[in-house]
C-alpha cells in the first residue's frame, strides 16, 4: 500500500494531466451538441455581463454601416409598398368582394429584437452570443435574422442571454431554394471563407445564373419562406453527376453583426405536434405489419 | 510570495481580458493571436507542475467558456503546460543556473528566451489548430493556420512582454 501511494505520489504530475486532458475531452467530445451544458457556453451570466460591458463600448463602431444598411432596405420595402398597394387597388377594382383576395397564409412570425454581445467568425465552428434570454422569449431551435439575411439558430438559452449556432458553422444546415422557381438545396458552411457558404444537392436540370438570389425554402418551421441567404457566386467541382453544387456569397455580414431579429412562429408547436402525431402514426402503421 | 501570487493572479485575469478581445481578430482569415499562453509561458520554472497543469486547464477552460470552444484551448493548454519544462530544458538544459525562476529576457537572455517562446507557442498552435480541425481533410489550411498564428502570437506575445518588462523597470528607478 505504501509502495502504491510513493508510486502515486512520485508521478503524481501523471496523473493531474490525464485527468485534465481527460476532463477537456469530455467537454470536448460531448456527443450532442445540443446538451451542453450552460455553465460552458458564453450564454451563462457571467460571460454574457463580460460581453454585455464589451458590447457597450464596440456597437457604436458599427452604427454608420448599419444606418445605410437600414436606409436601403427600407427603401427597398417602401418600393415594395407602393407595388404592392397598387396590386391590391387592381385587384379590388377586379373583385368587389375584397374578402375574396386571398391572404398571404396563415403562418404567424412575430420577432424578437436582440443585440449581439458576441460573436467569432475565424473558428470552424462559430457561435454567437445574444442579449436576450428565456425571460424575452426567447427559446431553443429559433431563426435568428438581421437586416440582411439569415445569421442562424438559437442553441442554447440562458435567462437573459442565448447563444446562436452561427450560419457559420458545418453543424448547421439550411434548407434553402432559388428565388422564382421551388428546387430546393441545402446550404451549409465548407470553414473557408466567413463571406461565403456552399449550396448542395441542388438538382443538375435547375437553370441558373450566377447573381441569382437564394432565399430560404420555408420547409421548416423555423424560418418563414423567402427570407434572403445570398447569391450564386459560382458553380463547385462536385463528385456526384446528379447535382450540383454551388458557391453562395453570403448578404449577411457576419463580421459586423450588431441587431438581429429571433423568429417567434406561433404556428410552431401545431406543425411540431403534427409532424409528432405523423410519425407516431406512421410507427404504429409499422408495427403492425 | 504573496506579492508575486498577486501579481500572477492579475496576469491571469489581464490574460483572460486580453484573449476575449483577440478572440475577434483574424488576420486574413487565418491568423489568430492566442495571447493568454503568455501566462503558462512565464509561470516560475520552480513551481510544481501540477499546480502549473491546473492553473493552465483552469485558463484554457475560461477562454473556453468565452470562446464557444468547448474544452479546445483546455486540452491543449494542458499540453503545452505539461510539456514546457522539457522545451524548457532543450535550450537551458542547467536549470539550476537561473538567478530568476520566472523566464524572462532577463533571466534567460534575449536568444534563449525567443527560442522558448517560439516553440511553446508552436507546440500550443499545433495542438489547438489540431484539435480544432480533428481532420487532416483540409491539412493545408489547417497548416496555414498552425504557421501564420505562430507567427502572428510570436511578435504580439513579444509586444506584451516588452510593455509587462518595461513597467517592472520603471518601478525600479
Amino acid at each position: 500500500m505504501k509502495n502504491l501511494l510513493d508510486f502515486v505520489i512520485r508521478h503524481s504530475s501523471w496523473f493531474v494531466f490525464l485527468l485534465l486532458a481527460v476532463m477537456s475531452c469530455i467537454l470536448l467530445f460531448q456527443s450532442n451538441p445540443y446538451q451542453h451544458s450552460i455553465y460552458f457556453t458564453s450564454a451563462n451570466s457571467v460571460s454574457s455581463a463580460v460581453y454585455g460591458l464589451f458590447n457597450n463600448v464596440t456597437s457604436y463602431f458599427h452604427l454608420k454601416g448599419i444606418n445605410e444598411d437600414l436606409q436601403e432596405r427600407n427603401a427597398m420595402l417602401e418600393n415594395e409598398l407602393v407595388g404592392l398597394r397598387s396590386q391590391i387597388n387592381d385587384y379590388k377594382m377586379l373583385i368587389p368582394d375584397t374578402n375574396a383576395v386571398p391572404s398571404d397564409g396563415y403562418q404567424d412570425f412575430d420577432y424578437v429584437i436582440a443585440h449581439v454581445i458576441s460573436n467569432s467568425i475565424s473558428q470552424p465552428y462559430n457561435y454567437i452570443t445574444i442579449n436576450r434570454g428565456s425571460d424575452d422569449g426567447i427559446e431553443p431551435e429559433m431563426g435568428v435574422v438581421d437586416q440582411n439575411g439569415v445569421v442562424g439558430i438559437v442553441n442554447v438559452v440562458g435567462r437573459h442571454s442565448a447563444r446562436i449556432i452561427s450560419l457559420l458553422n458545418p453543424n448547421l444546415r439550411l434548407s434553402c431554394k432559388l428565388k422564382n422557381s421551388d428546387f430546393f438545396g441545402s446550404l451549409v458552411w465548407d470553414c473557408r471563407s466567413p463571406q461565403y457558404a456552399v449550396l448542395e444537392e441542388l438538382p443538375r436540370h435547375v437553370e441558373f445564373e450566377t447573381g441569382d438570389t437564394i432565399i430560404t425554402s420555408g420547409y421548416s418551421a423555423v424560418f418563414p419562406e423567402g427570407l434572403i441567404v445570398g447569391t450564386i457566386e459560382d458553380k463547385m467541382p462536385t463528385n456526384d453527376d446528379n447535382f450540383y453544387t454551388l458557391k453562395i456569397k453570403l448578404t449577411t455580414d457576419f463580421s459586423r453583426l450588431s441587431t438581429v431579429r429571433a423568429i417567434k412562429n406561433s404556428m410552431k408547436d401545431e406543425l411540431d405536434a403534427l409532424k409528432q402525431s405523423d410519425y407516431e402514426k406512421a410507427k404504429k402503421g409499422g408495427s403492425r405489419k | 510570495m504573496s506579492k508575486s501570487v498577486l501579481q500572477f493572479a492579475m496576469l491571469f485575469l489581464g490574460m483572460l481580458l486580453a484573449q476575449i478581445i483577440c478572440n475577434r481578430i483574424c488576420l486574413f482569415g487565418v491568423a489568430v493571436p492566442i495571447v493568454f499562453i503568455y501566462f503558462i509561458i512565464r509561470l516560475p520554472m520552480n513551481m510544481s507542475a501540477n499546480w502549473v497543469m491546473f492553473l493552465s486547464f483552469l485558463l484554457g477552460l475560461s477562454v473556453d467558456i468565452f470562446g464557444n470552444t468547448q474544452g479546445m484551448n483546455a486540452l491543449a493548454s494542458t499540453i503545452l503546460a505539461g510539456s514546457r519544462r522539457w522545451v524548457f530544458s532543450l535550450y537551458f538544459p542547467r536549470e539550476d543556473d537561473m538567478t530568476n525562476p520566472v523566464p524572462s529576457i532577463r533571466s534567460l537572455g534575449p536568444v534563449v528566451y525567443a527560442k522558448y517562446m517560439v516553440t511553446a507557442v508552436l507546440l500550443y498552435c499545433m495542438a489547438v489548430f489540431l484539435i480544432q480541425a480533428f481532420t487532416l481533410r483540409h491539412f493545408e489550411i489547417t497548416l496555414l493556420r498552425i504557421v501564420s498564428s505562430t507567427i502572428l502570437t510570436f511578435f504580439v506575445l513579444l509586444g506584451i512582454d516588452s510593455i509587462a518588462t518595461t513597467r517592472r523597470s520603471e518601478k525600479r528607478l
